[in-house]
């Protein structure tokens, strides 16, 4: 962090027209919870338990593979503790005296302040999400530098260059992008210790990565197409190569039909789409349509050769403003796998499942603010039936309170696991003044473990929270615009 | 599409005028420039002199008045200068009863100037908002030179029907309207400063740049949503997003997606609903989204589920899947269907112990869909993995 404030400092300073925006966001977490720690014990030294099953002296139920002559359990691990301090800054700078030039930078650093591992991401301490220039007119954006295109294939994080040409009268656009990639999900490279905790395989180079994209919008609809290969430069072999197409009718007022699906050219498989009917009005809103999931796995893993079957699923959604001031919704979706052409006597599994949810978010006096959610879910390897409740005050002023609570039951279908979870909550906000927030929150997961034997570990913990946005920046049009605007490169007046 | 013009004098417009009592005085003033010189003469006062009020209002013929003329020019946007008009529309009728009353009445019926009146002569035969584009320039000027508006005035401007049209947020709507009449009847009520509240996105029009900046624009409201989101956009939007692209990039920007699609937010800004952790198992076993785009395996998954003691560490057999006694010999559909939950925990060698060509029990792992020359063909090392050099 002091690398980029220090960088942004000695930039900034000679240039006497330049504009800026800078948003600091902290939030400092203290949290504790209790893992769990296999242990074994020879088959001689288990006694028989309350059950008749077999179960160590001190009444841990144990699990005696066949062949061995050792039992398996978990005890309760040691307390994790941490004090995760997350800090993200997105800065955005310009009047390099062309117009349209600006340069872009989010960061993140992430430290445990009790030296202890208890939260992800905290290795490295400091991440660079994007660091870009980029040179912005009408018909052109070209940009160089660590960058994050998000689009149908994900993700998609690479140090490099993209140019973008669009024709906006013909609502045409190319785009065309290349570069060294990250990792997927992460602003490292693969090749980064972090993304190997268990110390398995991984590249020892960084992907080349190269994509393409093309798309026309129009007033009845929108289509778009997708290209993106990744190539391990090392050995010139495919880690990815994909392609996706997605498009959006409009063929009447409020109403869209939208389509999407991605191909694996590595693999040969069609990979994830989706097709959905929406209707939008000021009333009403749903969507109705059909999604198929397939994970995509990089070919410097071998996961893909263990062929991962897709699901489809048909699912709807409804929200009605039933009254000016309540809302209601509804969801529902119900998935199959495809088979996956395996099968034992001695072990069946769900192959199907479904989710939905309930809703409601009222607000029956000006300031206040009552959700409430009914959540059911069943499925392969876990399911869940929840109620969640919260309830805001949130004044003209600059103070804002919500307290929450939600109920959740949630076996597993592998694991002996029957526990519910009882969630409390508690969250404040103070705008000291239109460029500064403070958050404060807490909350605590009490949990039963509905086990008979000490093997009950207690996953219950408390979790305190407090949070500052900073805004900064050159001008006067900071105060209560939209995020967009807030960060828009180059600020209103200049462009 | 129209703009409007002289919101704030609209809404006096249509009544008569407040303060003095043109009527009252009928009598005593056969001509208007005797008291309103400026009318008629450039460079005499709009308004009367107040001594000249004093003849009558001495406190004995008549009770005093206290008034005085106003220090500062009425705050309006009208293009209108009472000598020139009249010079131009000496053609014309051009007695001061001709705007400031109603058609029948007398002429002391004295009100602000009658909006209609101004259509009817300039031959615009529509309501006032409804007037043509090209017509809003005739009486109005840009609201960038319209200097004596407050951003109150701005505020108070009324809309045009045409905005009310469903489309009207559109490309096709406001966009492709504005792109002939930026100048003309746009510039009335806006400036460059109102079209970026939504314009915020990296490319904006080049047009917009055709107005003129004036930061009181921002106080018309425009950032309602576009009617196509509604109220659970959030949940779908994703196709829409990628199939339009170019349309969200108008109004947003990369930081406005990062702020939930962050790479490995241990805590995306909403994108979770409360408590989420705490009922993640289920959401991850049969991927109500595909986790992996904003989480990492290795960084986010993995790394929390070894630390809580749940990787299996090199143990294939640790008795973790204690819900099914055979669990290991009949994992393969459970694999299958949730690979990306088995891999936050184990690793690769796990697997290989059993499926693999070079030893261990030589299970073949390969399953419906898979292409193994295409895949040999694409990363002949990842078959070596198993195959070892003889990869059939």
């Amino acid at each position: 962090m002091k690398h980029v404030c220090a960088l942004l400092v000695l930039c900034a300073s000679p240039l006497a027209a330049q504009g800026y925006r800078l948003r600091l966001d902290g939030r400092f977490q203290a949290v504790g919870y209790r893992g769990v720690q296999l242990d074994s014990i020879a088959v001689t030294d288990t006694v028989a338990g309350p059950s008749g099953g077999p179960t160590t002296p001190d009444g841990f139920a144990v699990r005696c593979p066949s062949g061995v002559p050792y039992c398996l359990f978990f005890r309760p691990g040691a307390v994790q503790r941490g004090a995760p301090f997350v800090t993200t800054a997105d800065a955005s700078l310009w009047g390099f005296g062309v117009r349209g030039l600006s340069a872009h930078v989010t960061a993140r650093t992430a430290l445990d302040l009790t030296g202890s591992n208890a939260w992800p991401g905290t290795d490295p301490a400091l991440q660079l999400l994007t660091a870009y220039a980029e040179y912005s007119v009408e018909r052109l954006t070209a940009r160089a530098g660590r960058q994050l295109n998000s689009n149908r294939l994900g993700m998609i994080g690479f140090d490099g260059a993209s140019i973008t040409v669009r024709d906006g009268r013909r609502g045409l656009d190319v785009s065309l992008y290349g570069g060294w990639g990250l990792a997927r999900g992460v602003a490292l490279p693969v090749t980064s210790p972090a993304l190997n905790p268990i110390a398995d395989f991984q590249p020892g180079t960084r992907q080349l990565l190269l994509g393409a994209e093309a798309g026309w919008s129009g007033r009845l609809g929108d289509v778009r197409a997708e290209y993106l290969r990744e190539v391990d430069p090392a050995s010139d072999y495919f880690v990815s190569e994909r392609v996706g197409f997605a498009g959006v009718a409009r063929p009447a007022a409020g109403w869209s039909v939208s389509a999407g699906a991605d191909y694996d050219l590595a693999a040969g498989w069609w990979g994830s789409a989706e097709a959905t009917l929406g209707y939008t009005a000021r009333a009403v809103s749903g969507a109705f349509g059909v999604r198929r999931y397939r994970p995509h796995f990089d070919l410097w893993t071998i996961w893909g050769a263990f062929s991962p079957v897709p699901y489809t699923a048909v699912q709807g959604q409804v929200s009605i403003r039933a009254l000016p001031q309540v809302q209601l919704r509804a969801r529902g979706e119900r998935y199959r796998f495809s088979d996956a052409d395996v099968s034992t006597p001695l072990v069946s599994v769900e192959q199907s499942g479904w989710r939905g949810e309930l809703g409601m978010t009222a607000s029956p006096a000006p300031s206040w603010t009552f959700d409430a959610g009914y959540t059911r879910e069943f499925g392969p390897g876990a399911a869940s039936v929840g109620t969640s409740a919260s309830l805001s005050y949130a004044p003209a002023g600059p103070f804002a309170i919500t307290v929450h609570g939600a109920a959740l039951d949630r076996p597993l279908e592998l694991r002996f696991s029957e526990s519910v979870l009882h969630l409390y909550g508690v969250d404040t906000q103070y705008e000291v003044n239109p460029g500064f927030r403070l958050e404060l929150g807490a909350v605590r997961y009490a949990e039963d473990r509905r086990r008979p034997d000490p093997g009950a570990i207690d996953w219950g913990q408390w979790r305190v929270s407090v949070r500052a946005v900073l805004a900064i920046g050159s001008g006067d049009d900071l105060d209560r615009l939209p995020p967009a605007v807030r960060r828009m490169p180059g600020g209103r007046a200049q462009r | 599409m129209i703009l409007p013009a002289g919101f704030v004098l609209l809404a006096l417009l249509q009544q008569p005028a407040q303060g003095f009592d043109h009527m009252k005085h009928k009598a005593l003033f056969p001509s208007c420039t005797t008291c309103h010189a400026g009318v008629a003469t450039k460079g005499e006062s709009l308004w009367p002199d107040p001594v000249s009020c004093t003849t009558c209002h001495d406190g004995t013929i008549e009770k005093t008045v206290v008034w005085r003329p106003p220090t500062s020019p009425r705050r309006s946007n009208l293009r209108f200068d009472h000598v020139g008009h009249a010079a131009k529309a000496k053609d014309k009728s051009s007695s001061c009863s001709v705007c400031h009353t109603l058609a029948g009445e007398p002429r002391m019926a004295v009100r602000d100037p009658v909006v209609q009146r101004c259509l009817d002569c300039h031959g615009i035969r529509t309501a006032h908002l409804a007037a043509p584009d090209t017509a809003c320039a005739t009486c109005h000027v840009p609201l960038a030179r319209a200097a004596s508006f407050t951003r109150q005035d701005v505020a108070k401007l009324p809309a045009p029907p045409s905005h009310a049209a469903p489309d009207f947020l559109s490309r096709g709507g406001h966009g492709a309207v504005s792109r002939q009449t930026l100048g003309t009847a746009c510039a009335t009520c806006h400036a460059r400063e109102f079209c970026y509240e939504c314009h915020a996105g990296s490319a904006p029009p080049r047009a917009i740049a055709w107005l003129g900046s004036d930061p009181r624009s921002t106080a018309i409201v425009a950032r309602a949503a576009p009617a196509t989101h509604g109220d659970n956009f959030a949940d779908r939007h994703a196709t829409l997003a990628a199939a339009s692209t170019t349309s969200c990039t108008s109004c947003h920007v990369r930081a406005d997606c990062l702020e939930c699609h962050r790479p490995s937010a241990a805590r995306g800004a909403g994108y979770h609903p409360d408590g989420f952790l705490a009922r993640h198992p289920a959401s991850a076993y049969a991927r109500e989204a595909s986790c992996s785009d904003c989480h990492n395996v290795g960084a986010f998954c993995t790394s929390c589920h070894a630390q809580t003691g749940l990787t299996a560490a090199g143990v294939l057999r640790s008795g973790y899947h204690d819900a099914r006694p055979f669990f290991v010999v009949g994992h393969g559909q459970a694999a299958r269907q949730g690979l990306e939950s088995c891999v936050s925990c184990h690793a690769e060698r796990d697997c290989l112990t059993c499926h693999s060509a070079a030893g261990g029990r030589r299970f073949n792992p390969h399953g419906p869909g898979f292409d193994g020359a295409r895949m040999r063909r694409k990363n002949f090392a990842m078959c070596t993995v198993c195959h070892g050099a003889a990869v059939p």
